[in-house]
């Protein structure tokens, strides 16, 4: 009978404060649908079996890290404005003769039901919307889709609803507190409390600046892709704080600023706004910073995810130039591996391909040593060389190093160079920081070349190595020298010394003909070279590119899934955030505008003074969240660069159209809560 | 001469669901001369309040007219009632109605801000009423930062600083101490002298017996009125007390 009456109070209380109920239902309602559809889809085996479907587990698992840390955030961010505006009315309880147990008891009562309805309406809308969303992630991946509509387990289930109601518990255990330590009184009061007028805080002004200046500096003016990965993280700390600080510090600045020019202040447009706004800086600052910050990482997420996943072919093709790499030999017990010719490489791939239909347009033969060095002042070491000489990492270039002879180079081009014997010829392939002439001597294990000539081809297609690294192609004179320096690292590196590469990389005439047969020619060349071992242990490296376009796709496709998926989360979460800030200024600028009507501000201008400081308010952090992203634009190429993703212009219009989405929806939400705020100033 | 004219005011509230019916104003009438000093007395619920809104231009009367310096307040438009109310009149309310977010100076200056005076102008017009008033060292302070005596005396002040044609006053001193309220009334006094017509609406007898004329309200009519003659406060307060006490026990008997 008692339970009855908390419980119809609460529910009678969820209905009144539907304003507030209704969006934090909706939210929990909407986490949880997320929260559990990524779960599912790092425990579903059917979406894993698929083409590339590998990496779903792991990211999805990150993702469900993620989201968890977001909803714990939001939920308390919510219920924090939640109580704030109804402290009143539990005061109103308590002078009407409530305990606070009693008033615990409603809490509870209108916690369960909130969280009850959430969590139903949530795991409906996560079961609904999974098929949805692994029919889009099977089409990211260009696959087929997977069978069977419903994927329903108790080993997702559960663990989303534990989440979510323990959430939900932790949050009714705080606010019960914060009911039992308050006074009456204050209960009553806490809505009027007086506010004091804000200073400019130097120092933190200057330190924002100092950050924000500093962030910027790093992520324009790093170039090289892996100094870039690690600043990135630096500059990203750097721009969050520089952000906090001059929200808090630099809008009172500008604001007093204003204030100080009396023609611009006492102006009927300006001064309810420049004095509203100071008075609700205070309280908003770190709301509005944060804003920005989840803005910004929206655009940051979804851009570069979407460049990635809609640049994947480019990315491709500069790992793998060609459609078929081929490298095998055979050893007996304790013999050096004899590797097979080129034109017996050939023969088979070629007869692999003629079965399966598939015609060869073009064999390219590579033979190189690879070797990584560092140069400083065109001294090259290893790493454990670099280490023992205590030279400055910083200042020296990392580079891959391909190396041939003078014959395989004519060979592979028909042109000589005419080397005597301590002469090279270099060609700098590929330079994160722009291709460069290397001129004078190069030493290479102590021993001194001369630089002969720079050339500007080379005939190998570097492949990904080149991402982060400076590349470079060098030919030697002979056999010998090569052959020194292949057993000059293996001295040094031991187990981790390079190997040469004899391969054969196979383009074909029609790529999509190919990819259709890739797997029976690929199992037809296996079959080929296990026939010419011969009791012999086969080695062999046989790589394609369609096998890595299915990788790639996997991976650049479900980052791009997670990526929108945790994106929309972060663009409700923002608006969410931002509606609640109107509704509760709304209930305090009322008083604030009611006033201003009497002393003689017509209604229209209220209106007006009204909208300029909502659109400021709203726009602001839209604003921030452009420039920061438009700072953190250079960075982020760099980074790609790392994993093969070279095309700025596309990411130049990925970003445009997430701003673009994202700025839409943004205003979307705008009318939409500027409207309840108007009802409640009204 | 005639500043405010109040002809045969009606005011019929009407339930949402449209049942009942309520008469707040039942045909109040009066003129205001200028330069004079008018307190309305009357009980709670005795319709004070519903036509001080309506003096205010805040609300409408149901029938009736007034007239503030020769022109009917119906009939000025909607679109400039605003600019007609900041310029014609000034408003002091109970609970001060200063905005917490500016200082006393700014909060005093705001009329003339909305009017769009220039800055000079301002600030000529801001020093001589912040001296009569005596709130010239505190005019930076904020509103939470001084007492409700200087709170209400900076509400005076910018209810002045527009040189409005009349002054309504909604209980001034109901929400100050007795000091305060002394202090407020001797200001109002002040203002009256140096010209300023003044209509306070006031169940303080105290307050009232400052005032040059006391007109009563009861069941929405003017009941009766006193003037201030020759009398001092003392002996004014005595006669409206004494008339306080009769129309109770008068309507007791009925």
């Amino acid at each position: 009978m008692k339970l009855g009456f908390y419980s119809k109070l609460a529910i009678n209380n969820i209905r009144k404060n539907s304003r507030f109920f209704f969006p934090r239902i909706c939210t929990e309602a909407g986490l949880i649908a997320c929260f559990y559809i990524m779960l599912t889809l790092s425990m579903d085996g059917r979406m894993q079996s698929v083409k590339g479907g590998n990496y779903l587990s792991a990211f999805m698992w990150m993702g469900v890290a993620i989201l968890a840390l977001l909803s714990a955030v939001l939920m308390l961010y919510i219920n924090r404005f939640l109580m704030k505006q109804r402290k009143r009315e539990f005061g109103v309880y308590n002078v009407l003769g409530m305990e606070k147990r009693h008033v615990g008891r409603v809490l509870f009562f209108e916690n369960l039901i909130s969280s009850l309805l959430s969590v139903i309406a949530g795991l409906l809308a996560g079961m609904l919307l999974y098929k949805l969303c692994s029919l889009l992630i099977c089409r990211l991946l260009q696959t087929g889709a997977v069978a069977g509509f419903y994927y329903v387990t108790p080993l997702t289930l559960i663990p989303t609803v534990a989440f979510f109601l323990a959430l939900d518990f932790l949050i009714f255990l705080l606010n019960r507190i914060s009911v039992a330590i308050m006074k009456p009184v204050e209960l009553l009061q806490s809505n009027s409390a007086g506010e004091k007028e804000p200073k400019i805080k130097w120092v933190m002004l200057i330190s924002g600046l100092v950050c924000l200046g500093t962030g910027y500096y790093l992520t324009i003016t790093t170039e090289s892709p892996l100094n870039a990965l690690a600043l990135f993280f630096v500059a990203v700390l750097l721009i969050i704080a520089g952000t906090y600080f001059l929200f808090v510090a630099g809008s009172i600045f500008v604001l007093k600023t204003l204030r100080k020019n009396k023609n611009f202040y006492y102006r009927p447009k300006n001064m309810p706004a420049v004095g509203g706004l100071l008075y609700r800086m205070k309280q908003n600052a770190v709301g509005l910073a944060s804003i920005s910050i989840l803005a910004t990482g929206v655009l940051v997420m979804i851009s570069t995810t979407m460049s990635l996943y809609s640049g994947y072919e480019s990315v491709l093709k500069k790992n793998y130039p060609q459609h078929l790499y081929l490298e095998a030999g055979f050893s007996g017990d304790n013999e050096e591996i004899e590797f097979l010719s080129p034109s017996d490489l050939e023969k088979i791939v070629r007869n692999a391909a003629e079965k399966n239909g598939a015609e060869i347009k073009d064999v390219e033969y590579h033979e190189y040593l690879l070797l990584a060095y560092y140069n400083s002042d065109n001294i090259l070491y290893t790493q454990p060389e670099m280490n023992e000489a205590d030279v400055m990492e910083v200042s020296s270039d990392i580079g891959n190093y391909f190396f041939m002879t003078e014959k395989t180079y004519s060979d592979l081009t028909g042109e000589t160079l005419g080397l005597s014997q301590n002469e090279i010829v270099v060609c700098s392939i590929y330079n994160p920081e722009g291709l460069k002439d290397v001129t004078g001597t190069l030493t290479i294990h102590g021993r001194e070349y001369r630089i002969k000539n720079n050339i500007y081809h080379f005939p190998i297609s570097a492949s990904y190595l080149a991402s982060m690294f400076s590349c470079y192609g060098v030919v030697v004179s002979d056999e010998n020298t090569l052959n020194e320096i292949y057993v000059s690292q293996k001295k040094v590196l031991g187990q981790f010394a390079s190997d040469y590469t004899r391969r054969i990389a196979v383009t074909f005439a029609d790529a999509g003909k190919a990819e259709a047969a890739g797997d029976a020619i690929e199992n037809d060349i296996r079959a080929s070279l296990n026939k010419l071992s011969d009791g012999r242990v086969l080695h062999y490296n046989l790589d394609s590119c369609w096998n890595a376009k299915e990788a790639l796709l996997g991976m650049f496709g479900t980052l791009f899934f997670l990526g929108m998926l945790l994106g929309t989360v972060c663009l409700f979460a923002t608006a969410l955030i931002i509606y609640y800030k109107q509704i509760s200024e709304g209930y305090e600028d009322r008083a604030r505008f009611q006033i201003m009507e009497k002393v003689g501000m017509s209604r229209e201008e209220v209106k007006k003074t009204i909208g300029r400081q909502v659109l400021l308010v709203f726009f602001l952090p839209l604003a921030v969240a452009g420039i920061h992203m438009a700072a953190v634009f250079p960075i982020l190429t760099r980074m790609m660069k790392i994993l093969m993703f070279f095309s700025v212009k596309l990411f130049v219009i990925c970003t445009l159209i997430t701003f673009a989405a994202f700025a839409l929806i943004y205003v979307l939400i705008y009318i939409g809560t500027s409207r309840t705020y108007y009802q409640i100033v009204k | 001469m005639e500043i405010l004219k109040v002809n045969d005011l009606k005011k019929t509230y009407t339930s949402r669901m449209g049942g009942s019916q309520v008469q707040a104003l039942k045909g109040v009438s009066f003129t205001v001369e200028r330069g004079e000093y008018v307190a309305i007395m009357g009980e709670s619920g005795s319709g004070k309040t519903t036509l001080l809104n309506i003096l205010a231009a805040l609300d409408k009367p149901t029938s009736g007219s007034v007239e503030l310096d020769g022109k009917p307040l119906a009939s000025v438009r909607e679109s400039t009632m605003a600019a007609f109310r900041r310029e014609n009149l000034g408003f002091v309310f109970q609970e001060f109605n200063l905005l917490d977010t500016f200082t006393l100076k700014d909060n005093i200056l705001l009329p003339l801000v909305l009017g769009g005076k220039s800055v000079s102008e301002m600030m000529s017009r801001l020093e001589p009423v912040a001296a009569s008033l005596g709130i010239e060292s505190i005019l930076e302070k904020y509103p939470y930062e001084v007492s409700g005596g200087q709170k209400q005396r900076a509400a005076a002040a910018r209810a002045i600083i527009t040189n409005p044609k009349l002054i309504l006053a909604d209980e001034p001193t109901g929400a100050l101490d007795s000091q305060s309220s002394a202090d407020l009334l001797r200001v109002f006094s002040k203002m009256n002298r140096d010209g300023q017509t003044i209509l306070m609406v006031t169940h303080s007898t105290d307050a009232a017996s400052n005032a040059g004329r006391v007109l009563f309200i009861r069941d929405g009519v003017v009941f009766h009125q006193l003037y201030r003659g020759e009398n001092t406060n003392e002996s004014f307060y005595k006669r409206i007390s004494d008339t306080l006490t009769m129309l109770r026990t008068g309507r007791d008997s009925e």
